[in-house]
């Protein structure tokens, strides 16, 4: 190590290579630029030219330093130089590295792995051997072991798998591990803790310092962990409850609680601040009862460890409560039925199933609510007896049926008949209730004084009547009665409503009393507390070191369902969900963890630090990047020198922005711009005659195309009653072609085929009228059938229903239609056209399709200032007059049809009139 | 191809839209030039009433005419106007280091010698001259068909058609009396040029050079080393700074075609230069004056005909 100030290089004999530098400078000197490679014609007169003046070109001298730059750099890079570099390491032997990965090791994992790359590092550069030692089993059964001497690279490999783990560290055992660990030499120990206390702690340090030297690594306050207790269910909310490590030396800052559902949705963010002193905060969750059900996850927002994290189940959720009598919605008068006014006063807070007795029990509700106009078989009876044994609530209403010939299942004996309040022969008034007792489940629930009871059942007094009585009416009767059943009274509940649910005998059930009673005995029950306590639960997903929801791997035990409560997190145990997908059970790390204290009181002699970043910075990476960069650079200019970049810098410039706008034109293509035709254009094209050529793809075709048109609808609108508005381009396949009794399409070799729709499109077009205008545009290669534009019209054409052709007869309508012509010449003369054969009557006669090669848009293009953009050969301007005339005669051929045929006639219509 | 194919005719044909038809001078009348449509200003051998001039001793009787004879008192002989077609051959260098651009956006060489003589046989064909292309193969012919055969020469042969290793025309003959146009580069020895104009002057044959160049031949607008290849598998040449060899290279160029012009001026050719960073509309308009032997912006000079 060679240290220079804050610099220090690591293989300093390497810059020893900096000695041929000079070497390099002189090899650069003496070499002169390769010469370009230049094609020339005229080389014949280059030979034995001598030149006046001879001195060779010579690397400039700015290169030369670039280059010898670039050499230095590069032995600089080699030679490693670190910027602020860590302290060596104490002792000779090998350095222990002892890890904590406990949960709660969790907190800031990646400063531990920076701490932990940075001691390798340094092991590496003093060439020292590594132990590492995790404090935390990984799997059930192991126990934490020392590896073996280890190379830095072995080290690396190793820290790469090191992940923290859910549970807590088991430092005992990792002492005992070092109990019988020889070393050579005096070792220096770095132990990176997570800052949690145990009383295993002393006696490591010590262990550690024994061996050579130790360094203790301690989480700052703000990294502490907290632990995210399961929340209180208490009544209809729940209480979160976390716990923050005792013995900061600070106030450590509020946390904020996110609740969060199955798929992923954040339901609720809560702040939930410590009191000074205090190491738990509760809070209750401000959550809406409709969300809920949804939360299956409550976690501390920030912070990556499984005890940051608690899982909800069943437990936590709504009760499903089972309204017995299913078919009560289609009674005559169903608002009046007991049914109704149960399944309102539940619906708001609980999850409500309708169904008979054994499918509620099937669906594994907890809480039954039972109306007097449900019937109970024997078999039903002994159903609900073993599910109140297992921890199920039954409401019962009394009613007139039950007051006729009461059952069993009632909590206290009931006397026959009922007790009537009300009526003309009765001299009792309609009673309220009496306020609740304190050990009454309603204890606390106002009773509004407008409550009247008219009917109930009456109670058979007994001993026990009183305790087991909720409720009364003013004059102490009871109104509600309850029983706990089940094997030493750890059961469910049953409960006796001595008045009906429905309006007739109270007005009970359409107070709001109604309501809270009912939500109060809901809150009562245990849940799906079903699980017969012999089941195993296997693993179903389990929270892994950093608090994420993952696959269980195949070390993870099944937990016997009754023993859930007890049972311990570990390495056997991990937190997460247990059970099915139905019924999944939550195990929390927050009930395995009695203590949370600061480590503190270490053995004196230890030196203790914190993750804070050392700050050693490689330089070498950067400086071979910039070595590559200058590299790079070099080659371009040695490039630039040698001609190789034959364009000039402006004429780039220009080539750059035309590919730039050729990409933009790739992105945004034609039929992006032109929209398939809007609206408005539709309008315009329906609105005047619009000759339409077809779009091509192929620019200069296309504006040949276009100003051919434009001539030629100039032409008609000076000489003929067609006013013809102008040229539109189409899309054949996708732009609207009704508007056009014309279409001029020019054929390209390269043109595309067309799709099945569009020939169906054009299909339509021919048959309902339209005219297609086929120009080949190969006369000037000699015409015919052979040429590369006919070739491809076949192709083409190939699925269009085109009658057979034939060369356009003397007396065919194109040859008078305005003018009388016989030869139909454009750009070029002589090609013959072809027109459908007349007798085949499609159309009325009129052709739909004409092909020709004469290229006639190129002879009525005219520019902008209205001369003739090409000329026509051979023929000169009497040429171009004959090829307009035939563009005249064509428009009106394919917009008065076989109209001037009728007329060949007239002289034989005139001599038949005329006899 | 076959749109390159019309994309080079349609250049040719909008270069010469603004030239009227080219009417080559025939002077040497001869057994080789055969009866033409069109006439020659002047009398000859034809079928159209050229002009009536008074009758002299000498002249055959029967070609008095006698009813104009009959109207005054001098007798008058009936001239027709000579028709004839001059035969032309074409030839255009067809040697590799023709196909030369030094920039993207200029024509090669070779492009612009086929632009060219595309447009002379139209506007040879537009004349009603007989032409063809030398060693391509074919009789002379008139009208596009000979056009079209010039064109699909340059489009089949992209190979050497009638051009020997100096780049020179081919030991093809061309009939007694007929009338050559060369474009070509010209650089080849002039030795070599000089033999092969012999061998043509002997058999009467009149010539039109055209030296095409490109810009970079013209100015060598190189610097620094380079090594120079040809195209042509000459030998390579190192040249150490190519700036200080510029003066010498120009000094051999004119050189050349001082030869080129000297020979030529002795053999009753005609010589002309083109760089082709220049319009080929120069080219054209000088090719057209030498071959038909009168100013580009003559007005028509025809005698309007007595008594018409």
């Amino acid at each position: 190590m060679l240290t220079l100030g804050p610099l220090v290089f690591a293989t300093p004999w390497l810059l020893l290579a900096l000695g041929i530098l000079p070497l390099i400078y002189w090899l650069l000197r003496v070499t002169p630029p390769a010469p370009r490679l230049l094609r020339f014609p005229a080389i014949r007169l280059l030979y034995d030219l001598t030149a006046r003046e001879e001195t060779p070109d010579r690397t400039p001298w700015w290169l030369l330093l670039m280059r010898l730059a670039l050499a230095a750099m590069i032995i600089l890079a080699l030679a490693r130089p670190l910027l602020n570099p860590g302290a060596d390491l104490p002792g000779s032997g090998p350095v222990l590295l002892v890890v904590d990965n406990g949960w709660a090791a969790a907190r800031d994992w990646p400063a531990r792995r920076r701490q932990l790359e940075q001691v390798i590092d340094r092991a590496d550069r003093e060439g020292r051997r590594l132990i590492v030692l995790p404090t935390a089993a990984r799997v059930p059964g192991e126990r934490p072991e020392p590896s073996g001497l280890l190379r830095p690279a072995e080290a690396r490999g190793l820290m790469e798998t090191l992940t923290p783990v859910p549970w807590p560290t088991d430092r005992g055992a990792a002492l005992a591990a070092l109990r019988d660990l020889r070393l050579e030499g005096s070792a220096h120990a770095v132990w990176l803790t997570d800052g949690l206390d145990d009383d295993a702690v002393v006696p490591l340090a010590q262990r550690l310092q024994r061996l050579g030297s130790a360094e203790i690594v301690l989480p700052s306050a703000a990294q502490s962990p907290h632990l995210l207790h399961p929340p209180a269910a208490a009544g209809a909310e729940l209480i979160a409850r976390i716990r923050r490590v005792e013995g900061l030396d600070g106030p450590t800052g509020p946390v904020w609680l996110r609740v969060t559902a199955g798929d992923g949705r954040l339901l609720h963010r809560q702040q939930i601040a410590f009191e000074a002193g205090e190491t738990v905060a509760e809070a209750p969750i401000d959550l809406p009862v409709e969300l809920r059900n949804q939360a299956i996850r409550l976690e501390i927002e920030g912070e990556t460890t499984a005890g940051a994290v608690a899982l909800l189940d069943e437990r936590w959720r709504r009760r499903p409560v089972g309204l017995i009598g299913a078919g009560a919605e289609r009674a005559p008068q169903p608002l009046l039925t007991e049914m109704h006014y149960l399944g309102r006063a539940l619906e708001p807070y609980s999850e409500v199933r309708l169904g008979e007795v054994l499918d509620l029990l099937e669906s594994r509700v907890a809480v039954m609510v039972l109306p007097d106009t449900g019937g109970l078989t024997t078999e039903d009876r002994t159903a609900i007896d073993d599910w109140i044994a297992e921890g199920g609530v039954l409401v019962r209403f009394a009613g007139p049926l039950l007051a006729a010939n009461p059952d069993p299942l009632v909590p206290v004996r009931l006397r026959y008949g009922d007790r009537v309040l009300t009526g003309t022969l009765s001299w009792t008034e309609p009673m309220p209730l009496a306020t609740f007792d304190e050990d009454s489940p309603f204890h606390g629930l106002a009773v509004p004084p407008e409550v009247l009871i008219e009917r109930q059942v009456l109670a058979e007094p007994s001993l026990d009547l009183a305790g087991k009585t909720w409720a009364r009416l003013a004059d102490g009767t009871p109104l509600v009665t309850a029983e706990r059943r089940g094997p030493d009274g750890r059961g469910g509940w049953l409960v006796l409503v001595h008045t009906t649910a429905g309006p007739e005998w109270s007005n009970l059930p359409i107070s709001g009393l109604f309501v809270d009673m009912l939500r109060r005995i809901v809150a009562m029950s245990e849940g799906i507390a079903g699980d017969g306590g012999t089941r195993t639960l296997k693993p179903l997903l389990l929270l892994d070191g950093l608090g994420r929801l993952v696959a269980p791997g195949a070390t993870a035990v099944p937990i016997q369902a009754g023993g859930l409560a007890e049972a311990r997190v570990g390495p056997e145990h991990p937190p997460g969900f247990y059970g099915t997908e139905e019924a999944r059970r939550a195990l929390n790390l927050g009930g395995s963890v009695e203590t949370m204290r600061r480590l503190q009181d270490l053995p004196g002699g230890v030196a203790v630090s914190d993750y804070a970043p050392r700050g050693e910075i490689d330089l070498m990476p950067w400086l071979l990047a910039v070595a590559l960069a200058v590299a790079v650079l070099d080659m371009a200019i040695a490039m630039a020198l040698r001609g190789l970049f034959a364009v000039p810098v402006r004429r780039a410039a220009g080539t750059a922005a035309i590919v730039v706008v050729a990409l933009a034109g790739g992105l945004f293509p034609a039929p992006a711009a032109r929209a398939q035709m809007g609206d408005e254009m539709a309008i315009e094209a329906a609105n005047g005659t619009y000759l339409a050529y077809v779009v091509t793809g192929l620019r200069q075709v296309d504006e040949v195309s276009q100003a051919g048109l434009d001539g030629l609808s100039a032409v008609l609108f000076a000489r003929t009653a067609v006013e013809a508005e102008g040229a539109i381009g189409v899309d054949v396949a996708v732009d609207e072609l009704a508007f056009f009794p014309l279409l001029y399409w020019p054929v390209l070799p390269e043109q595309a085929a067309l799709s099945e729709a569009t020939i169906d499109r054009l299909n339509d077009y021919l048959r309902n009228g339209g005219t297609i205008l086929f120009d080949t545009r190969d006369q000037a290669l000699g015409g015919g059938t052979s040429g590369p534009g006919a070739q491809r019209l076949r192709t083409l054409t190939e699925g269009l229903d085109i009658p057979p052709l034939e060369p356009v007869p003397p007396d065919h309508v194109l040859t008078k239609a305005f003018y009388l012509m016989q030869d139909f010449p454009g750009r070029y003369a002589g090609g013959p056209l072809w027109v459908e054969n007349a007798r085949e009557r499609v159309n009325d006669g009129v052709s739909s399709v004409i092909i020709g090669a004469n290229d006639w848009a190129s002879a009525w293009a005219v520019s902008a200032s209205g001369a003739p953009s090409f000329p026509v050969v051979p023929g000169g301007e009497q040429q171009r007059e004959m090829a307009y005339r035939f563009g005249v005669n064509l428009v009106m051929y394919t917009l008065t049809g076989n109209y001037k045929a009728d007329q060949v006639h007239v002289p034989a219509i005139l001599e038949r009139l005329g006899q | 191809m076959d749109s390159d194919r019309q994309t080079t005719r349609q250049r040719a044909e909008a270069l010469v839209s603004t030239v009227p038809p080219l009417l080559v001078a025939a002077e040497r009348v001869a057994a080789t030039v055969a009866q033409g449509v069109h006439g020659r200003r002047r009398v000859g051998t034809g079928e159209s009433f050229w002009q009536f001039r008074q009758y002299q001793q000498g002249d055959p009787i029967q070609r008095i005419d006698w009813r104009q004879t009959a109207k005054t008192d001098t007798v008058y002989i009936r001239e027709l106007e000579w028709e004839a077609a001059q035969t032309i051959w074409l030839w255009r260098d067809a040697s590799p280091s023709m196909d030369y651009r030094s920039r993207r956006d200029l024509p090669s060489k070779r492009e612009r010698a086929e632009i060219l003589l595309l447009a002379l046989a139209i506007l040879l064909s537009r004349g009603g001259e007989r032409m063809a292309l030398l060693g391509g193969g074919h009789m002379a012919t008139t009208g596009q068909v000979a056009v079209n055969r010039i064109l699909q020469a340059f489009e089949s042969s992209a190979d050497t058609t009638g051009t020997d290793a100096d780049g020179l025309p081919g030991s093809e003959d061309v009939p007694r009396h007929g009338e050559l146009v060369m474009i070509g580069d010209l650089l080849s020895p002039l030795e070599a040029i000089d033999k092969m104009v012999g061998r043509y002057v002997n058999r009467g044959v009149r010539g039109h050079m055209l030296q095409i160049l490109d810009s970079t031949e013209v100015t060598l607008p190189f610097g620094g080393r380079v090594r120079f290849a040809g195209f042509e598998g000459e030998r390579e040449t190192l040249i150490p700074r190519v700036e200080s060899i510029r003066e010498a290279y120009l000094d051999r160029l004119q050189a050349q075609q001082d030869g080129l012009r000297a020979l030529c001026r002795s053999a009753g050719w005609t010589f002309s230069t083109h760089c082709t960073d220049n319009s080929p509309q120069t080219a054209l308009l000088s090719l057209y004056a030498a071959l038909s032997q009168e100013p580009v912006d003559q007005p028509d000079a025809r005698v309007p005909a007595a008594g018409g």
